[in-house]
């Protein structure tokens, strides 16, 4: 069994990797970690910008439980190079450090739209810590802020932009909001619903540059009717961090090509979360998904198996909610496949609304949008993602949800879908509580 | 570990449990704010309650990305209130549909058996919901399939 493991970036992934090898190990074994930032978590950070949190409650791991789980840090420091012969792995101050087997999980960064004046003062980008820092002080009551981008990270931040009391403006090029989340129908009613709620927004729109006039920031749109802006926020995009990875000898495609061990083509090097290719649990083909609870499976899963453990992933599973002026929005599976047959229901004065769709009489995907303060929300986006998850045949309830979409509850239940679901575990045991760790401060 | 082990043909679909859950958890008789949820079958003439089945896994829990779901000194999944952010992550991760959110609050809740002496049970009286030392179990499906029949007999 390996000795020294070392974790390569600080994020959701590589933070449940220590942890589980912590767990599942049977000697004590070292453990570096190298990150460019401290370990703290992208997901809270729109409550951090609304102050409904102190910044210190985003960081996942202080030094002290990163001492206490007998980690040694190299934080701050990227690595710039992986030599998967020698075993050595080089970081920007030219410091290396060997290791027995590694895991790669460096995450991916915010990209801006390649216009000239992205990258201007004034323009931000919302997606580490300290983009989110340079954020905090600028949204304040009365202020214009222009996001570039209407994808769920720019959804994130959307209520804590409002609950400031700046005025918000949204421009997306592409012709609907949330083109990656949910349908057509599904994105009408969200634009609706956000422009009663004093929301602006202008779809297909192409930004074709930015430009500072005294400290305020003139959007020019191909269309016309320019907008100028106290503050620009462009969500356009992320990219995984792979450039660094170059000549390493492990397989990249879209990301680190890696098996259902989460082993990349180098049998000691592992990789997880927004790098790593890995299986899609509905499709079976290997996919990204650059989303926090495949970081967290990954993490899991590979960090069992460098602790000597034999642990087969069952594949991540797209899943995404965000909720916009106490309005769900969630998505499941192969919410988007052509190929599949659909169902959907609308109520347009709640709004809700269900999308339904099946390979043969599994459900593989879904999309569901109603008011957060409506319980059947609730119970039905969890008991969705079941349905999905367990892929359990609905027999006769394939019909019957197609003619009356929002009956998930007994559906659910009379197809006995928790008797299917209470034999799955990630880790093929009952997971241990985060306990002392990875806690905020 | 003891957990909540449902007797579905013992409910009248009283709602009782709903009101003490709710008055448990949040201080208010209000059913909307219950974790424990009844549901109709075969047109309202047989009802069942549904809960968190304390699971294995704790999707909830694993989800959490600060760590704000715990396991509590009965084995509950437990959530932290100062710690929850409110992000949902753990409503989209649980796959039974027994996370919930509350607006007011902005934080995220489940069954937490009451710390060991949960008001549901306590509440019922007919004894349609027991606190046992049994491993944990899918109580509703069989009785639920029977119930759902005739929903499904015209379907094709």
């Amino acid at each position: 069994m390996a000795a020294r493991h070392l974790i390569i970036g600080g994020g959701t992934a590589g933070m449940n990797a220590i942890r589980t090898i912590r767990e599942e190990e049977s000697e004590r074994s070292t453990i570096t970690l190298v990150s460019a930032e401290r370990p703290y978590s992208r997901m809270v950070l729109p409550y951090y910008l609304d102050r409904s949190i102190a910044e210190s409650h985003v960081f996942t791991a202080t030094g002290k439980v990163l001492a206490d789980w007998g980690v040694t840090t190299h934080l701050g420091k990227r690595a710039t190079a992986l030599d998967t012969k020698a075993n050595v792995c080089t970081l920007e101050d030219g410091t290396t450090v060997e290791y027995d087997d590694c895991l790669i999980a460096t995450g991916s960064s915010a990209v801006r739209a390649p216009v000239p004046g992205a990258d201007g003062p004034g323009v931000h980008s919302f997606w580490t810590l300290d983009q989110a820092r340079g954020v905090v002080a600028q949204i304040q009551p009365g202020r214009h802020v222009v996001m570039v981008g209407a994808g769920f990270i720019a959804f994130t931040i959307l209520n804590s932009i409002l609950a400031l009391g700046a005025k918000l403006t949204i421009v997306e090029v592409a012709p609907r909001i949330l083109p990656r989340m949910i349908d057509d129908t599904g994105a009408q009613l969200v634009e609706a619903w956000l422009k009663q709620h004093g929301v602006a927004i202008r779809t297909g729109a192409k930004l074709t540059r930015i430009d500072d006039v005294k400290g305020r920031q003139r959007l020019k749109l191909a269309a016309g009717g320019d907008l100028v802006a106290d503050v620009v926020i462009m969500a356009t995009g992320i990219r995984t961090n792979l450039d660094w990875l170059k000549g390493a000898g492990v397989t990249i495609k879209q990301g680190i090509v890696v098996d259902d061990h989460l082993r990349s083509s180098v049998p000691n090097v592992y990789a997880a979360g927004d790098v790593a290719e890995g299986r899609d649990l509905i499709s079976q083909a290997n996919a990204v998904h650059a989303i926090e609870p495949t970081a967290q499976e990954h993490g899991r899963v590979a960090g069992a198996n460098m602790a000597g453990k034999d642990i087969r992933y069952r594949g991540s599973l797209i899943i995404n909610i965000v909720e916009v002026c106490h309005l769900d929005v969630a998505s499941f599976g192969a919410w988007d496949d052509a190929q599949a047959e659909a169902a959907s229901g609308v109520k347009a004065d709640r709004p809700a609304y269900r999308k339904l769709l099946w390979r043969g009489d599994r459900l593989t995907g879904a999309i569901i949008l109603g008011p957060s303060s409506d319980i059947w929300t609730t119970n039905d986006v969890g008991m969705l993602k079941g349905l999905v998850q367990s892929g359990v045949s609905l027999g006769r309830w394939k019909a019957h949800l197609k003619k009356s979409p929002f009956d998930i509850k007994p559906a659910f239940i009379a197809t006995k879908t928790t008797s299917a679901l209470l034999p799955e575990t990630i880790l093929g045991r009952p997971s241990k509580a985060p306990g002392e760790t990875p806690v905020a401060v | 570990m003891s957990v909540l082990r449902i007797h579905p043909e013992k409910c009248t679909g009283c709602l009782r449990c709903e009101l003490a859950c709710s008055y448990m958890q949040t201080g208010d008789f209000q059913p909307a704010k219950s974790v424990i949820r009844v549901s109709p079958f075969e047109g309202h003439t047989s009802y069942a309650p549904y809960t968190c089945t304390q699971c294995a896994e704790g999707w909830c829990m694993t989800a959490c990305p600060v760590g704000a779901i715990t396991i509590n000194a009965v084995g509950a999944k437990d959530v932290l209130d100062d710690r929850c952010v409110g992000c949902k992550l753990c409503t989209i991760a649980c796959p039974y549909g027994t996370m919930f959110y509350d607006p007011a609050t902005r934080k995220a809740f489940k069954c937490n058996l009451c710390g060991g002496a949960p008001a549901c049970a306590e509440a019922c009286p007919t004894a349609a919901i027991t606190y046992e030392d049994v491993t944990t179990g899918d109580w509703l499906g069989d009785f639920a399939r029977e119930r759902t029949e005739r929903v499904l007999a015209g379907v094709r």
